[in-house]
């Protein structure tokens, strides 16, 4: 990651190539369309075929995944015969340990390397809502995935994004696709996370971000000239650390 | 806690009610009709959310109105600060301060709930429990062993033991998946999608035991009703 735009995938003229989930939430609209036009690939994991069969009645033969995976316990029987039918790849996927999202993702990379693919971005719509411990899954999977690609994995839902920022390099963050809502924050999930930043309004000096002892949210970015927009935040840390950022509402 | 039953909170009723600042526009919005018998003894907050006819309809039925301006912490946090002096200047015998939202929406906020509970534990020994839709979250102490009651019948299918801050070393029983001296840590093993052993319908659930040596946040999911 050199200079990495988190929002950039939701900008139809951004420049990241990226492959696209879908997983059981409510799935932004518009949010989706712009993802899906974009995605190499398009999957959803399990329950999120629902989501996706609703969003496109009338139209569903334009917007076929390229796979369903998961136990298959919360794709609906019309939704799973009828993916099934138009030849959608279904893939089974039971193994008890570990999350259809994280299956998913896994399928994912597989097909990137088989299809010989450039990607920079691997999109998440859904995981940051619903059930609480879904909620946390998501994010277990974000540190799966650091050991499975060096590829981004960003979350989406709803006016938030996410994204694990790993440890060890600096991370460069450009906040200016004029998608950036106003608040951001970095929450060191899994353990305390030494941490440098720039281009905040709070920034860290060599600080120890933990849980108990300061959790950065509600942050926002530092201010600017409107000629020249915003610098970049920088993040350097020690161990896997959660960006999430705000979503402007169109 | 000896034994604690997180969803006991379900049935009545709240010695002190308040709101954290934009908490009060769903009060407000929620009680439409009948407002009166539903004022908060406080709402408290930068005031940045209430909307001004929400604000201005409780400070004339005399609810107090506390700005707390202080930037490092929430108004999760403060409300929780005045709660406490209240609980202690009312000289009240209270069993667990139970939190209505904060587990969905703005994902920071999330999070920002979550860092609450931890210095919660500092301010008080009272379990304080977090419910939104239909999810219960509370942190789990280290150094004790945790015995949750599990047989309110207003429990769902799911429960989760997840190390937010650090890896737990952790012991539980009553779980289908329990853990025996395990570390749970974020990137190694967390536990989601667990659920209660198998009982005889006729006797109901053994409590949920937990160990842990960090603080460990249970979640469970509540029974639609």
């Amino acid at each position: 990651m050199d200079e990495f735009a988190p929002l950039d995938c939701l900008l139809p003229s951004g420049k990241q190539r990226i492959c696209l989930i879908i997983l059981n939430q409510l799935v932004d609209e518009q949010y989706f369309h712009v993802l899906w036009s974009k995605a190499k690939i398009r999957a959803c994991a399990d329950g999120g075929a629902n989501h996706l069969y609703r969003l496109t009645e009338g139209r569903r033969d334009s917007f076929l995944p390229d796979y369903i995976n998961g136990d298959f316990d919360s794709i609906l029987p019309e939704v799973k015969a009828f993916y099934t039918e138009k030849n959608c790849k279904m893939m089974k996927t039971p193994d008890q340990d570990l999350t259809d999202f994280t299956k998913c993702l896994a399928i994912m990379l597989e097909e990137i390397k088989a299809q010989k693919l450039q990607i920079d971005t691997i999109v998440t719509l859904g995981g940051l809502g619903g059930r609480f411990d879904q909620i946390m899954a998501t994010v277990e999977t974000l540190f799966h995935a650091q050991k499975m690609t060096d590829l981004p994995v960003v979350v989406i839902q709803d006016r938030s994004l996410a994204v694990l920022l790993q440890e060890g390099r600096q991370h460069h963050l450009n906040v200016n696709t004029g998608l950036e809502g106003k608040w951001c924050s970095l929450v060191p999930v899994g353990s305390p996370c030494l941490t440098t930043t720039s281009g905040l309004k709070w920034n860290l000096d060599n600080q120890v971000l933990a849980f108990g002892q300061l959790v950065s949210t509600s942050n926002t970015y530092e201010d600017h000239d409107p000629k020249e927009g915003r610098k970049p935040v920088k993040v350097t840390t020690d161990k896997p650390l959660l960006w999430s950022m705000g979503i402007k509402p169109q």
